[in-house]
């Protein structure tokens, strides 16, 4: 996957607020590929959408993330409830939204969606015969009829459909993007969390790099070579993460300790990989096989 | 005036005669101390023409604007001279106590020329310059010497730069050593030789006054903390040596005379092994809160300093694989006073030819790569001039031309320097920062590897864009070099030329400004020029050697990538154009003008 600026202007809207009954714990907290499966999500929308504004439920706990986070004013309105208050907190004028529990967003996909806007208020998918109001574009612009809708009770996202202009999106149009529709595979269930799990693994295997440290980090590691295992499309940021968990005496000489998102390296400190290409951007993909090697940002002397 | 005593002491070693004489505080604005300061008495005080063993050659020593005001890492002096083994300027820098108590004289700079009778020494304090016979001296170690001069003047305060037996004998590059510490490249101990000169002692009073006392101490609080950040850990706890093993995995490591960019025991030789097996103490030079220095302990007990560059030139640029071998064959070059990247370079430039069969006297002698008896025992020829070290202390580029062309494609220098420990064929901004340096082929007037190891750059590829790199790196070298501050202080500055101005209008009260910061580099380096085209210098001198423009590496991560002529003479152009000089180098009038030459 090519690396791509977050666009600015774009916000994206994650509920999170939901009951989870069925599942018996919360979603948003579930463990996803190393993580919570709301930081995986945010991981994932952070890629093309620099302000995410997350809706949770009062007192709900949630990891520690680099987004807005806001509380439904009043808890479990359902969705349209969920979407008001997220549009509200975004900067820009128009957000994608989507549900805390998919696992398999496909950034073309919501590409597509975007680009389908124009003279529309929505942009909702009709996927297996219903319309998809969670992983849908919704304008601002909206926010006083989803009002209204909550004032009477309406509490069906697809009531407001009928009253602003809405692009449906047809099977065909989305396939292009997500042949098997993996963008509407959610999880209410626990046998739905282990199914995608599974699928997880099998589309995504995870992938074995070796990090080799030079210098000072290898003399607070006491070890030239330490070979991590990360998830597929694991960035730089994932390895330095799974580094400080596989060496904690890295963290605090080498590696910042930031509570806020992963561990990055100090600034006397490089990364190469392959010994090839020093890099810099935590989000640059790691590939199965490659070397990452940390040492010294003052080479030479 | 603050910062400086704006005064030099003038030593005429054939008349025995001395003067003090006023510098100019135009002069001082112009090009600070140390290297600037030296580079424009050394223009000034040079006759053209003159071979570098004339006794009319100036030995110039400089303090600088910095030293001894307390500030971290600035207890430095520069020797400037020029060069026997270049025939262009010779800059080094040296540091510690000596540069501390030359500053005490109450002098900015010691220029010393003419020739001596016999060999002395000089014994100079705040009023008076004292000749005094070295007849006992010559022989001894620079160590020995320091301690025997320290012992005859019974002061144990007296700081004293020597030379050992290599510089006696004139080898071309000899070191001048003081505590340990030396001013390494370009045969400045040969000088010192040829004018019969074994030492320089000294012990002076004056203290260094400073502008604003409250704001240069702010401001050294400052660099002292961050002077013990993350940004120096590697110096703090390995040293340079720690540079060994990421060259190797970067294919950057020269080795056996460049014939390739890694070595096979680098694991034994890295700096991350040395500290494991052999570390001794942590040493650092006078007002310094780094303390860079590393001391191994070899298995006969003995104590040696080692840097990146010796570990390079004389383990795997010679195809020696035990640190043990390596630990002696330093230990031999400070003792005798020897360039340890010269005589690095010149053996393996030997032992190439041995096993090539253009050196039979080599050959006989074992001198091949990897025999580390045979290169201890050649380190001691060749300071002493004995032998096969003859022809060796005149350097690689001599030594070849003695001996015909084919040994000339495997003399691996420029200008007649050898090259560090820097492999340009992966490092190709480095590579025109070694072409084009005014000293030779030299890793410390340039940091140009800086913008290959940080990834501002493809260090495979070559463009004109790295003219300006090196332009930029070689000026931010003369500014640091003439203020002094330590190079390993050179991650700490947030903005260097901002906070340099700054922290130099505190100490000297002159209103200096970012900009007038880099014309003074720019000025150091033009001036360096101009001294080397009146010396003689053609286009053809700012080149690299056959081998690393014809053959492809042999191994590691850029195994088969090439430096071509083409590359190289399209980065030169680079380099000229962002000096403002014409296409062949040379300095214009009109560059002389905008830069007040």
């Amino acid at each position: 996957m090519g690396i791509q600026s977050p666009n600015t202007d774009l916000s994206a809207v994650i509920l999170a607020g939901g009951k989870s009954s069925r599942m018996g714990k919360a979603k948003a907290l579930l463990p996803f590929d190393g993580k919570p499966l709301i930081s995986h999500l945010v991981d994932r929308l952070a890629e093309r959408f620099a302000d995410i504004v997350v809706v949770a439920a009062p007192d709900q706990t949630l990891p520690v993330l680099p987004v807005t986070v806001v509380s439904d004013e009043v808890a479990h309105q359902g969705p349209v409830g969920g979407i008001c208050y997220g549009l509200q907190a975004i900067r820009g004028t128009v957000a994608f939204v989507t549900s805390c529990d998919v696992a398999f967003l496909q950034l073309p996909l919501i590409e597509y969606l975007m680009s389908l806007l124009k003279n529309y208020d929505v942009v909702v998918p009709f996927w297996q015969e219903r319309l998809q109001p969670l992983h849908a574009v919704y304008r601002q612009s909206v926010i006083p009829r989803l009002q209204e809708q909550l004032a009477r009770k309406r509490l069906r996202p697809i009531f407001l459909y009928d009253t602003v202009p809405t692009r449906k999106v047809s099977p065909e149009e989305i396939k292009r993007f997500d042949p098997e529709g993996l963008s509407f595979l959610n999880m209410n269930t626990e046998a739905d969390y282990y199914d995608a799990l599974a699928r997880w693994r099998t589309l995504y295997p995870p992938i074995s790099c070796t990090v080799e440290l030079f210098g000072v980090a290898r003399l607070k590691a006491n070890t030239a070579q330490v070979p991590l295992v990360l998830r597929a499309e694991a960035k730089l940021q994932d390895a330095l993460a799974a580094l400080a968990a596989a060496c904690p005496q890295l963290v605090g000489p080498v590696l910042s300790s930031d509570t806020v998102g992963s561990p990055a390296l100090l600034s006397g400190y490089a990364c190469n990989i392959n010994g090839k290409h020093f890099i810099k951007d935590a989000h640059t993909p790691i590939q199965a096989g490659d070397s990452l090697l940390i040492l010294s940002s003052d080479a030479g002397g | 005036m603050y910062g400086f005593h704006a005064r030099l002491l003038h030593i005429d070693l054939t008349a025995q005669a001395y003067d003090w004489r006023d510098i100019e505080e135009a002069r001082l604005q112009a090009f600070l101390g140390g290297i600037g300061l030296g580079t424009s008495l050394l223009y000034d005080f040079t006759p053209p023409d003159i071979e570098p063993f004339s006794p009319q050659n100036p030995l110039i020593f400089t303090s600088a604007p910095l030293v001894g005001t307390g500030l971290t890492t600035t207890a430095k002096y520069a020797v400037v001279t020029k060069s026997p083994l270049t025939g262009f300027i010779a800059d080094s820098l040296s540091s510690s106590f000596f540069a501390l108590e030359l500053k005490r004289t109450g002098l900015d700079a010691i220029v010393v020329t003419g020739r001596a009778a016999q060999p002395i020494y000089l014994w100079i304090t705040d009023n008076t310059v004292e000749f005094r016979d070295a007849g006992r001296l010559w022989g001894k170690s620079p160590q020995e010497a320091e301690e025997a001069i320290r012992a005859a003047l019974q002061d144990s305060e007296i700081r004293i730069a020597a030379i050992g037996q290599a510089g006696e004998n004139r080898v071309r590059f000899a070191t001048l050593s003081n505590e340990g510490r030396h001013a390494g490249r370009g045969g400045i101990g040969a000088v010192f030789g040829s004018k019969n000169l074994k030492a320089v002692a000294l012990r002076g009073h004056h203290p260094t006054s400073v502008a604003d006392k409250a704001g240069v101490e702010k401001i050294a609080r400052t660099l002292r903390e961050r002077s013990v950040g993350p940004e120096t850990a590697k110096y703090r706890e390995i040293g340079t040596v720690a540079n060994l093993s990421v060259f190797n995995r970067l294919g950057s490591l020269p080795t056996r005379n460049f014939q390739h960019p890694t070595f096979s025991h680098a694991d034994a030789l890295s700096g991350e092994t040395l500290v494991a097996n052999s570390f001794s103490r942590v040493h650092g030079c006078a007002s310094c809160t780094i303390r860079c220095e590393r001391l191994f302990r070899s298995l006969s007990g003995d104590e040696q300093r080692l840097e990146y560059e010796t570990l390079f030139a004389l383990g795997p640029l010679c195809g020696i694989e035990q640190p043990e071998d390596v630990l002696h064959a330093a230990r031999l070059c400070d003792q005798y006073g020897l360039d340890t990247i010269s005589t690095g370079g010149t053996l393996a430039w030997a032992m190439e030819c041995a096993e090539k069969g253009l050196l039979p006297e080599a050959r006989d002698a074992g001198l091949t790569f990897g025999n580390a008896a045979a290169a201890l025992t050649t380190i001691a020829d060749i300071a002493n001039r004995k032998g096969l070290g003859e022809l060796l202390a005149e350097g690689s580029r001599r030594a070849a031309a003695q001996i015909g062309t084919a040994a000339e494609l495997f003399a691996i220098q420029v200008k007649g320097m050898e090259l560090p420990g820097y492999e340009p064929r992966s490092l190709k901004t480095m590579a025109l920062g070694l072409a084009v340096s005014p000293r030779g082929a030299c890793h410390n007037r340039s940091g140009a590897y800086e913008a290959d190891f940080s990834g501002q750059v493809d260090r495979l590829q070559a463009d004109a864009g790295r003219g300006a790199l090196v332009m930029a790196s070689e000026d931010f070298a003369a500014v640091l070099d003439s203020l002094i501050v330590c190079k390993f202080l050179r991650k700490c500055f947030d903005d260097f030329y901002s906070e340099a101005a700054f922290l130099l209008s505190h100490v000297t009260g002159w209103q200096f400004s970012s900009t007038d910061l880099k014309r003074v580099g720019d000025r150091i380096n033009t001036l360096k020029k101009l001294f080397n085209m009146r010396a003689g210098w053609q286009p053809s001198d700012d080149w690299l050697p056959p081998r690393l423009l014809n053959e492809p590496l042999s191994s590691g991560v850029a195994q088969g990538v090439r430096l071509t002529p083409d590359e190289l003479r399209i980065m030169i152009q680079g380099y000229y154009e962002a000096r403002g000089w014409d296409r062949d180098g040379f300095v214009s009038e009109g560059k002389k003008i905008e830069l007040g030459l």
